[in-house]
């Protein structure tokens, strides 16, 4: 018998930024694995960075000159003497050429194989692999679209008369809606494919489109895989990612409510068979539409690490990066995994994920880059919390707007989302939007109480106007209110409800940043006590 | 007595209301959840002898300019007697986030319609289309495609 090795690495590279960085660094920790974090100029004094046993920087702030640049995240992982790179998701964790170079100089990549990568990763590819093992894949073009050539529209638009309108334009190297547009006729299909293939080769470095028929009232379901050197591959559960604006996901939970073991198993079966087509190694998760009459669509498979992990590993508890970790080594499938995926197909507890992003939920969703001026994070039974800012924190516009993923887990699907609701009443962001309020409103909305779940559930029933109306109306009395009383106001980031405020008898610092000007009159001052004593008896 | 406050909630769509502090104790029904924060001043802040709160209800960011209601009042008299400037129909466009130019589809002098795009601007990965909500003429093109904008940076007039 061997002896097992203490550790999967002795050090490994974090060739990622943000909540992803950091959540690799703290798996990499509680194993006894050294890492090393990259930054670009941006993110110079970021927490993952600061976490890390050594940091290497890349570059400017764009991603292109810093954590796009394959080359400089294989020098810094042999100039620090790693074994292996951890590419996190986005930015190179897919492409097949960073997993050569890595290999190619000598270092693991914690991933699927270069090969793998390029059968799966490129969502045409893992299309035709996926039709030809009888997995049902949604209707659509199994070739890329030709960008800029007027003969090769003309026959995709006869193409997608044929599949029917809408349809999605998809970059085959895509992810998260990036390089996706939706086309309602003949007339736009061009334009559509020539900007959805710009933002594809910005976004991916490869401007390949192709066609898929848009499949209406379905769900978006996910499946976790773990595949290990030796072949063995399996299913860890499915999650359910309806919850999205513009393909992009909002909210995630695991199981998919609604579905009975047998659905379960024949779905894992689905995305066992794509793997297993492509000779699928370490971890990747295969996609699904799923319509109300239970039919399954394969859509794609991303081929790394999914952002919404999280709630797969509270389901199972499993440590999926852990297990990257492990089997990026050389292991076999640990025994955890083995049985998390034999009971995958009943769970027995629910958990859900929301992300928490720099966006305006008032305004498409609009990102909203700025400082972090506050920053409470919940806590509590039940509550975890996979972020990467604080106080200070500059949220650029060159990286995605998230900024944590709260997650919750409970014994059944209500108890979840209370647990939830009562989280997001924690947190506290000062400095710039979030997308809080659409989180809070979700929770309360009967469709998704009652898990009547679709991908156009949040375009068709998300309604902000009324309700930051009648916020800016209670943001107007709460700002009179702490005016009224300058001592209390200035006690900085003071949380203030009508119940529970209480004035402060502190010095004012805020008052001096002022100036004081409102506040000149001795007669104001007295009418600004008299309404704090009789506001807030003592 | 106290003297009524003028809050200016900067919203997309400002709301401009005058409270009585006195009052506020009295108003039943909806609690809000929120924080206030003080916020440095802007230049124009000053001059009017504002404050300047960050307030965050159910999660939603406001900036509200707090000032006394009668020299507000005072301030807008003395505006209309000095013969502001006149209205006009122009829209400017204005970039809602940093970002970088990747295309401008229109050029000095080219009518436009409402619908129209102007330009799009790629920022946080995502291509954004600018469109033009008037009908008129481009008066200006002040960015060309490459540049980076800032939030709040004018991009296209359009008279």
């Amino acid at each position: 018998m061997t002896a097992r090795p203490e550790r999967p690495f002795r050090r490994v590279l974090v060739a990622n930024r943000g909540e992803i960085a950091l959540r690799i660094i703290r798996a990499c920790r509680e194993l006894g694995v050294e890492t090393v974090a990259v930054y670009s100029d941006a993110d110079r004094a970021a927490r993952h960075v600061r976490a890390a046993d050594q940091a290497v920087r890349l570059g400017p702030a764009e991603a292109g000159a810093s954590y796009l640049r394959a080359e400089l995240l294989v020098d810094a992982a042999l100039a620090t003497g790693a074994q292996a790179i951890h590419p996190g998701y986005g930015f190179l964790s897919e492409r097949p050429t960073f997993a050569e170079a890595c290999t190619a100089a000598g270092l693991v990549f914690i991933g699927p194989e270069a090969v793998t990568l390029a059968g799966l990763g490129d969502k045409l590819a893992a299309r035709r692999a996926a039709s030809k093992v009888g997995v049902p894949v949604v209707p659509g073009t199994l070739e890329p679209a030709a960008v800029g050539d007027p003969m090769a529209l003309a026959e995709l638009v006869r193409t997608a008369e044929r599949i029917g309108w809408p349809v999605l334009v998809k970059a085959a190297a895509g992810g998260g809606g990036r390089g996706m547009r939706r086309v309602e006729r003949a007339a736009d299909l061009a334009t559509a494919i020539g900007s959805a293939s710009h933002e594809a080769a910005a976004a991916f470095g490869d401007g390949t489109v192709y066609l898929e028929r848009v499949v209406q009232d379905a769900r978006h379901v996910e499946v976790q895989l773990l595949g290990d050197a030796q072949g063995t591959i399996v299913a860890c559960g499915e999650r359910d990612c309806s919850v999205q604006r513009r393909h992009q996901k909002l909210v995630e939970e695991a199981p998919a409510p609604g579905m009975s073991p047998d659905a379960r198993r024949a779905l894992h079966a689905h995305a066992v068979a794509v793997a297993q087509a492509v000779g699928l190694r370490n971890a990747a998760t295969a996609e699904f539409l799923l319509q109300p009459d239970g039919a399954v669509w394969f859509l794609e498979v991303n081929a790394r690490l999914q952002v919404e992990h999280g709630v797969t590993e509270l389901v199972t508890g499993l440590d999926l990066v852990a297990e990257q970790l492990w089997i990026a080594a050389g292991r076999p499938l640990s025994p955890a995994v083995l049985a998390a995926a034999a009971r995958a197909a009943e769970p027995d507890r629910h958990a859900v994920e929301v992300r928490l992003s720099a966006e305006d939920p008032g305004a498409a969703f609009a990102p909203r880059p700025g400082t972090i001026t506050a920053w409470r994070e919940p806590g509590g039974p039940g509550v975890r919390v996979d972020g990467w800012v604080e106080p200070g924190t500059v949220v650029t516009s060159d990286y995605d707007p998230l900024l944590a993923k709260i997650l919750t887990v409970a014994a059944d699907r209500p108890a979840a989302l209370a647990r939830m609701a009562r989280a997001l009443d924690e947190v506290e962001v000062g400095g710039l939007q979030t997308t809080l309020p659409f989180d809070r409103w979700l929770l309360a909305e009967p469709a998704f109480r009652s898990a009547q779940l679709s991908i156009d559930l949040v375009d068709r029933l998300w309604q902000p106007q009324l309700l930051r109306e009648a916020a800016a109306r209670a943001a107007a009395r709460l700002a009179a209110a702490a005016s009224a009383m300058p001592e209390a106001a200035a006690a900085s980031a003071m949380p203030v409800t009508a119940a529970s405020a209480h004035p402060s008898g502190a010095a004012s610092p805020a008052s001096r940043q002022d100036g004081g000007s409102l506040w000149d009159t001795g007669a104001w001052r007295l009418a600004g006590r008299r309404a704090a004593t009789r506001e807030w008896p003592a | 007595m106290s003297r009524a406050l003028r809050l200016t909630v900067e919203a997309p769509e400002p709301l401009v209301v005058e409270i009585e502090p006195d009052d506020l104790g009295r108003e039943d029904g909806h609690r809000p959840r929120g924080t206030v924060r003080a916020l440095p001043l802007e230049p124009e802040d000053r001059a009017r002898g504002a404050l300047r709160r960050e307030v965050v209800v159910d999660g939603w960011r406001f900036e509200v300019v707090v000032e006394d209601a009668a020299r507000a009042a005072l301030r807008e008299r003395a505006g209309r007697l000095g013969g502001g400037p006149g209205r006009h129909q122009a829209q400017v466009v204005t970039a809602q986030i940093p970002g970088r130019v990747l295309r401008v589809e229109v050029a000095q002098g080219d009518p436009v319609e409402p619908g129209q795009r102007l330009l799009s601007i790629e920022a946080m990965k995502m291509e954004n289309e600018l469109r033009a909500t008037v009908v008129g003429t481009v008066a200006r093109v002040a960015v060309a495609p490459g540049e980076t904008v800032e939030r709040g940076q004018e991009l296209v007039v359009i008279a």
